[in-house]
């Protein structure tokens, strides 16, 4: 499965249960639409972690690597290419 | 003193001063005043009268203050609401206190939608963008118009200080949530007496991370507008490195977090690369921080006053605090009761406890609240003639400094939230096959407590199909992290569930 569907399903089943996909938009604000808050940051963080084979940095913890499945997805990208 | 008057008096003594800033936007008090006088009087258009009640469902923000003061100048009761509920939670408090009107975000239209009709108290909603999103069946108005095209003149209303001026919604023991109901003496009691020990002015900058429907949040705002100081808003502590650097730009004087924020900012954060300047002081309440932390916290900023405190909503926010001073010595304490509070540990028999025997924390001061909202047994079993009684254990030192032992009722603390297990645990009893089932608090390095479930069933639990029932029915901050099927919980003779045998067989497992 490709790292955006991953992402994508990792939200809706964890902070968006019984919410319509399409509710979530790839480029919306997990924090500006009520999705996610600092304890939901920290589960996406293990879930990065545990899939994706890296460990997320105390100081790439912000919105521009974490606020959207598209910026989660090139936030992975990134890191595996690094 | 109305607490209203706070923004009134400041509008005059500093009208081009910060009073709030957010994600860039900033309001100084005289426009604070101005808006808030144009929503109060299309309120009072509306036919609000004075003791209804209006419901806040924005995140915090200058429109929350906006609507805060808003409701309390037409004569109104504020009830901020947590965004994270859900629709059971919304029909059950807005039908607890026949919420007449409501003030909401946009986050909260789908919400609205889905209970509005359960609610036949209701008039009116205010959207803070368009109204058109609401159902045409509902008086809606938009807060850009009323900011447009209102009367910024100030409305002419009358209320006591013994009138109420809020309600805050905190989970009952029970299950169902207990409208703590405080006037505006208690809250003006409590918020002078916060300003004497933190020795707060019209120079100090707050950083607001904790939402403001929480009491300790709400006392963040209101000791702010009551110096003519400023309030830096940011609800992103979900990225707390966001906050530090706004903290650095702001130049903000104070910081204020429950124990989870600072377990997150030690150990998720880029802390030790700030110096913070301005940063004169911190506070921490909500919870036991463990004495590591805190040292830790000392070891990360030196030259900062560290000031714990302990509460409840029921105190209007505030009981006790320690001295900063005191911190290393006293580590542990949760310090003497603050200014014009009358703090006693008392022995079941209601005789005052000697030093270092335990007993319950009683409470007496003019920011006790009124009672619970529409709930007389509830009220009458904490308020007595000698004061609130907290359920809460403590013992004091020779020098009458206070030691929380344990808190005498159940209630989780997770995070900045206070949760009944009572209420998930009725939830849990919905979905077919489960027998019974045991909600306990668990030790948490982050969250200080985290929520797990024991659950006796017939048959297999399917935990994905169970999670989704608890995520339907629950607000996310009140979902168990683990849940575990067990044959059997463990009882006491009179078949009371021994959840401290539940939260110890935890900790072992978790040792091993």
């Amino acid at each position: 499965m490709e790292a955006v569907q991953q992402i994508r399903n990792f939200i809706l089943e964890n902070f968006m249960i019984g919410r319509p996909a399409e509710e979530l938009g790839d480029d919306d604000s997990l924090l500006d639409k009520g999705i996610i808050d600092s304890t939901g940051v920290l589960e996406l963080v293990s879930f990065i972690e545990s899939n994706f084979g890296f460990t997320v940095e105390d100081n790439e913890l912000v919105p521009e690597n974490l606020d959207s499945v598209n910026r989660i997805a090139g936030y992975i990208g990134r890191k595996k290419n690094s | 003193m109305l607490i209203h008057h706070y923004l009134e008096e400041n509008a005059a003594r500093f009208p081009y001063k910060d009073a709030a800033i957010h994600l860039g936007g900033r309001i100084n008090y005289l426009g604070l005043e101005a808006a808030a006088n144009r929503l109060a009087n299309q309120l009072l258009k509306l036919n609000l009268h004075p003791g209804d009640r209006v419901g806040i469902l924005i995140e915090s923000s200058i429109n929350y203050i906006i609507a805060y003061f808003a409701i309390l100048k037409a004569g109104g009761i504020v009830v901020g609401l947590n965004s994270q509920g859900t629709a059971r939670d919304f029909r059950n408090i807005l039908s607890d206190c026949s919420v007449t009107g409501l003030i909401i975000g946009k986050n909260a239209v789908p919400v609205i939608k889905e209970v509005y009709h359960d609610i036949p108290s209701l008039r009116f909603v205010v959207a803070e963008d368009r109204a058109e999103h609401l159902p045409k069946d509902i008086r809606a108005l938009s807060l850009v118009d009323i900011q447009l095209s209102g009367d910024p003149a100030r409305p002419q209303t009358s209320r006591q200080e013994t009138d109420p001026a809020q309600i805050i919604y905190t989970s009952g023991t029970t299950g169902k949530p207990k409208g703590v109901t405080l006037s505006h003496r208690n809250l003006h009691a409590n918020t002078s007496s916060i300003i004497r020990y933190l020795d707060l002015n019209a120079e100090d900058r707050v950083m607001a991370i904790l939402p403001f429907y929480y009491s300790y949040g709400n006392s963040l705002l209101l000791t702010h507008m009551a110096v003519g100081g400023s309030l830096v808003i940011d609800g992103r502590f979900a990225y707390p490195n966001v906050i530090l650097e706004i903290m650095a730009q702001e130049r903000v004087t104070g910081f204020s977090g429950v124990p989870s924020t600072f377990a997150i900012l030690m150990h998720k954060s880029n802390i030790r690369n700030y110096r913070f300047e301005h940063l004169r002081y911190i506070t921490q309440a909500g919870g036991p921080m463990t004495p590591a932390l805190t040292q830790k916290i000392m070891e990360a900023l030196p030259h900062i006053k560290i000031y714990i405190m302990y509460g409840q909503t029921e105190a209007s926010a505030r009981l006790s605090y320690l001295e900063p001073e005191k911190l290393l010595e006293k580590i542990g304490s949760i310090g003497k009761a603050i200014p014009g509070v009358e703090l006693t540990i008392k022995d079941e028999d209601g005789r005052i406890c000697p030093p270092g025997k335990v007993g319950e924390i009683v409470a007496k001061g003019d920011n006790i609240m009124m009672g619970y909202w529409n709930n007389p047994e509830d009220t009458a079993r904490v308020l007595k003639p000698d004061g609130l009684h907290t359920g809460d254990l403590a013992k004091a030192d020779e020098e009458g400094y206070l030691y929380i032992v344990s808190r005498s009722s159940e209630m989780i603390k997770s995070g900045a939230h206070r949760i009944s297990p009572k209420e998930i645990e009725e939830v849990i009893a919905e979905f077919a096959g489960v027998i019974e089932s045991a909600v306990v608090g668990v030790p948490d390095e982050i969250l200080g407590e985290a929520i797990v479930a024991y659950i006796v069933a017939k048959g297999e639990i399917d935990q994905k199909e169970l999670r989704k029932h608890l995520r339907a029915n629950l607000a996310p901050f009140k979902i168990p992290r683990e849940i575990y099927q067990v044959d059997a919980l463990p009882k006491t003779e009179s078949g009371k569930t021994k959840k401290y045998e539940l939260v110890e067989k935890y900790k072992t497992k978790a040792r091993a």
